[in-house]
């Protein structure tokens, strides 16, 4: 097998539970899925993208409590076991860094270079956030809840904070995951709990979570009063945005992307012979359930409905495939693009934004076909 | 004029100055660590006016530099904008780990 890869700092790129992962930062990990590993409905725990903004607190189960508690009636302390007792639900959901693609904008912007593979999707099992706001007897003039987590940041580093609009808390499908993919949570996931806010940037999916404060009014803090905006109205590549003109993102846009083939540019082409040749990827759209998935092989001169999956969950992706042969050898110019259940379709480019985030052109892949 | 276009061109055929970038790498290793790994930094692709950005946003948080001036030239010069950007390591096998 040869000598580990070793990290700058020393540290082996070893990481729990994972396997083969594109490392963009080793500690806190930022690990993405390479696309071409991305070819099930749900993704493995081995597979599926890690972000860290601080790292990964030392939780010790056995002391480990969940409290409700802010504009609440009777306030809660519970322990997993009493998680585990309440009314279990379960969910098939698709969790996308907020910052997926930012790697593809220019001029180039700080944070992590995401190229496609910071989305995954998994069947989440857990409680309705709405049921432990019922049972702490919620104040109804109450507007936000904000989870907080077990980890915390060095030096003057902001905590991660993330408040979420109830009506969005109360939201059915909302809740505190115990299990993914049927098994606990894996540590590097958020053990024992984390946040599930489906359709909604991975931001809010708070890992970890310790603590739900309802209130009035949004935290303040970093993490959520200034990190993961977006302009309300475009701004030119590389230019600036009001403080005042940016809003939280919330449900995320439609997109689609390839894993078969994985990727390609006119420098290093994807290639392929002469034949059937089998193209396949994921469509989703946030809140929205993915209605059509054309497919171009010409550049987008012509478009064909692809072959839409089975498995059609409104807050999960949708896979597409269609089987397609060349009509010679030569350089071929392969797009994808979606279409949600609300008509929203994807962008030729996706609008350059001081941060980087919901990059979702049309994808393109160069292909070389032999004869 | 002609000495400042002579200078220029040295500077463009042998990069930035080495003892100031030497100087910066050491000032990353004091500076730029216990928070995260530096690799946060190698991955990215920043102009200056970014890297100031960026050098400002981490001592707000809490990063005490000393060497600015040498940081800053030695970060251009690894991980500027007009830099490739190079292909990311792949972890090893942590399954059942
Ligand atoms: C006191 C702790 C701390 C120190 C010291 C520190 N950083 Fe950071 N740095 C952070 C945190 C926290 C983040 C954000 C992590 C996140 O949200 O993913 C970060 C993120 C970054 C990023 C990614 C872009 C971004 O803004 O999120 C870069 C680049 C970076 N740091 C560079 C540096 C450099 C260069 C130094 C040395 C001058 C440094 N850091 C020292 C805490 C620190």
């Amino acid at each position: 097998m040869g000598l580990p890869l070793l990290g700058q700092t020393g540290r082996p790129l070893v990481f729990p539970g994972k396997r083969s992962m594109l490392v963009h930062n080793d500690f806190p990990e930022d690990l993405e899925a390479p696309t071409e590993s991305l070819d099930s409905f749900l993704t493995p725990v081995e597979r599926f993208f890690v972000r860290q903004h601080l790292p990964r607190p030392r939780v010790d189960v056995g002391q480990w409590r969940l409290s409700v508690e802010g504009m609440v009636s009777r306030p809660l302390t519970l322990t997993l076991d009493e998680l585990l007792k309440l009314p279990q639900h379960k969910l098939p959901a698709t969790l996308e860094c907020a910052g997926n693609g930012r790697g593809y904008f220019r001029p180039s912007i700080p944070g992590l270079q995401w190229t496609k593979g910071a989305v995954g999707t998994a069947e989440w099992g857990g409680v309705r956030v709405a049921e432990l706001l019922q049972r702490a007897g919620m104040d109804g003039k109450a507007l936000y809840a904000s989870f907080d987590g077990a980890d915390v940041g060095a030096g003057q580093t902001p905590d991660f904070v993330r408040s979420v609009p109830m009506r969005k808390c109360l939201d059915a499908d909302t809740m505190i995951a115990l299990t993914m993919n049927g098994k606990p949570l894996p540590e590097i996931h958020g053990a024992p709990a984390r946040l599930i806010v489906p359709g909604w940037d991975g931001a809010s999916w708070v890992k970890w979570v310790t603590r739900v404060t309802v209130a009035a009014e949004a935290d303040k803090g970093f993490y959520f009063a200034t990190a993961y905006k977006y302009p309300k109205l475009p701004v030119a590549p590389g230019g600036a945005a009001r403080p005042e003109d940016m809003e939280v993102i919330e449900a995320m846009p439609v997109k689609s992307m390839f894993t078969s083939p994985g990727g390609g540019t006119a420098a290093n082409p994807a290639r392929m012979r002469m034949g059937r040749v089998p193209l396949a990827g994921f469509a989703w759209g946030g809140e929205n359930r993915i209605a059509r998935v054309e497919v171009s092989t010409d550049g987008g001169a012509r478009w064909l409905d692809a072959t839409l999956g089975k498995e059609d969950f409104r807050f999960a992706w949708r896979q597409w495939r269609m089987e397609w042969t060349p009509p010679g050898a030569g350089y071929f110019t392969l797009c994808v693009r979606a279409t949600d259940s609300a008509g929203r379709t994807q962008p030729i480019e996706a609008a350059w934004n001081p941060s980087g985030y919901l990059w979702n052109s049309i994808e393109r892949i160069a292909a070389v076909v032999e004869g | 004029m002609r000495a400042m276009v002579m200078l220029w061109a040295a500077m463009a055929a042998y990069g930035a100055d080495g003892a100031l970038v030497a100087k910066g790498a050491a000032e990353e290793r004091k500076a730029c660590v216990g928070c995260h790994s530096l690799r946060i930094s190698s991955t990215q692709r920043l102009s200056r006016a970014g890297w100031e950005k960026e050098l400002d946003k981490m001592a707000r948080w809490g990063a005490k530099i000393t060497e600015r001036e040498a940081l800053l030239v030695y970060l251009v010069d690894k991980y500027g904008d007009d830099k490739p950007v190079e292909a990311l390591p792949r972890s090893a096998d942590g399954v059942g780990r």
